[in-house]
């Protein structure tokens, strides 16, 4: 069973699926979930009025996270997960621990509860953070207002 | 057609003025839409962990309408701006937004535009508290987001890239 466990999650690691954790969440409606993906600024990416994503976009992101604008998790499937806790911390506008770690990859852990079509995150832990990965600039320049 | 794409791009990041109707900002899936409801802070709302002032500036926030459907309100009028300092002065108020939402499946979100707190009111009052707020904090600038503590602690620390020591190409 453990190795089952253990395989799943590791699937999850690399694939990106949303794996469902044993643990009892804080909210009748929640449940525990892994994900990987990138931090991604919530307008730009859900309006998709600019390229939103690695190098070419992480000015513009710290920019929206440090003026409020939700922080959230794309997954390697296309979800998208708004962040309102992160570890302790019941706040989540221009949150400086959500800033730092703005645009980067990653691995979190957390409660989702989705509602009217939004999936929103309480993030208990961030691991195997690589720092922004995606080498976006060279195809796109760095958007928007270049520097 | 490039030329084009930058108006556009920087179209969605112009000031609106007081509003008639929602200026469109060039997004996909936009609908102008006034939208009703009460204030509410997200994460009180889904799980009870509330505070008595929505936060105080330092939750997302969101509109409840009385259908009991809850919408995220993701961006004031401002440049790069949340909606936190336009909305959680009215906590728990009946108000009235005109603004854009986005129908991405992935998520509905909504941007505010202008605000009515007061039924009895016309006009929207334009949803730019965030520089308002930035700028008693820290002093004028033209461009708040180049000249951000936070944002230049990570500029420098990471460059435009993100990445320490990667540089963009020369333009």
């Amino acid at each position: 069973m453990v190795g089952l466990f253990k395989i799943a999650v590791s699937a999850a690691l690399l694939t990106g699926v949303v794996l469902p954790v044993l643990s009892v969440p804080a909210s009748a409606q929640a449940k525990r979930v892994q994900i990987r993906g990138e931090l991604v600024d919530t307008f730009c990416n859900v309006s998709e009025i600019m390229f939103a994503s690695g190098t070419a976009h992480y000015q513009c992101a710290v920019w929206c996270a440090v003026g409020g604008i939700p922080v959230s998790v794309r997954a390697e499937d296309g979800e998208i997960y708004m962040i309102l806790r992160i570890e302790e911390d019941d706040t989540s506008a221009a949150n400086p621990r959500l800033v730092r770690i703005q645009a980067h990859e990653a691995t979190v852990d957390g409660e989702l509860i989705r509602r009217d079509g939004v999936n929103y995150i309480l993030v208990t832990t961030v691991a195997d953070d690589k720092g922004v990965v995606k080498l976006t600039h060279d195809e796109h320049g760095i958007v928007p207002f270049a520097q | 057609m490039l030329r084009l794409a930058t108006i556009a791009t920087l179209a969605c990041f112009v000031s609106i003025p007081a509003a008639l109707a929602a200026d469109s900002v060039g997004g996909k899936n936009e609908k102008p839409l006034e939208l009703t409801g009460k204030v509410v802070d997200l994460l009180c709302e889904l799980t009870k962990r509330c505070t008595p002032d929505c936060g105080g500036g330092k939750r997302q926030l969101g509109i409840l309408q009385t259908d009991g459907k809850l919408v995220p309100v993701v961006k004031n009028a401002d440049l790069f701006g949340g909606a936190q300092a336009d909305l959680a002065p009215l906590c728990g108020k009946t108000v009235t937004l005109d603004g854009l939402l986005f129908e991405n499946a992935k998520m509905p979100i909504y941007m505010v535009q202008g605000i009515k707190a007061d039924p009895g009111t016309k006009e929207f009052t334009p949803a730019e508290a965030f520089i308002k707020g930035w700028t008693v904090r820290n002093g004028a600038q033209d461009e708040w987001f180049r000249a951000d503590p936070l944002v230049k602690e990570q500029i420098a620390k990471n460059g435009v890239l993100g990445k320490p020591g990667l540089q963009p190409k020369p333009q």
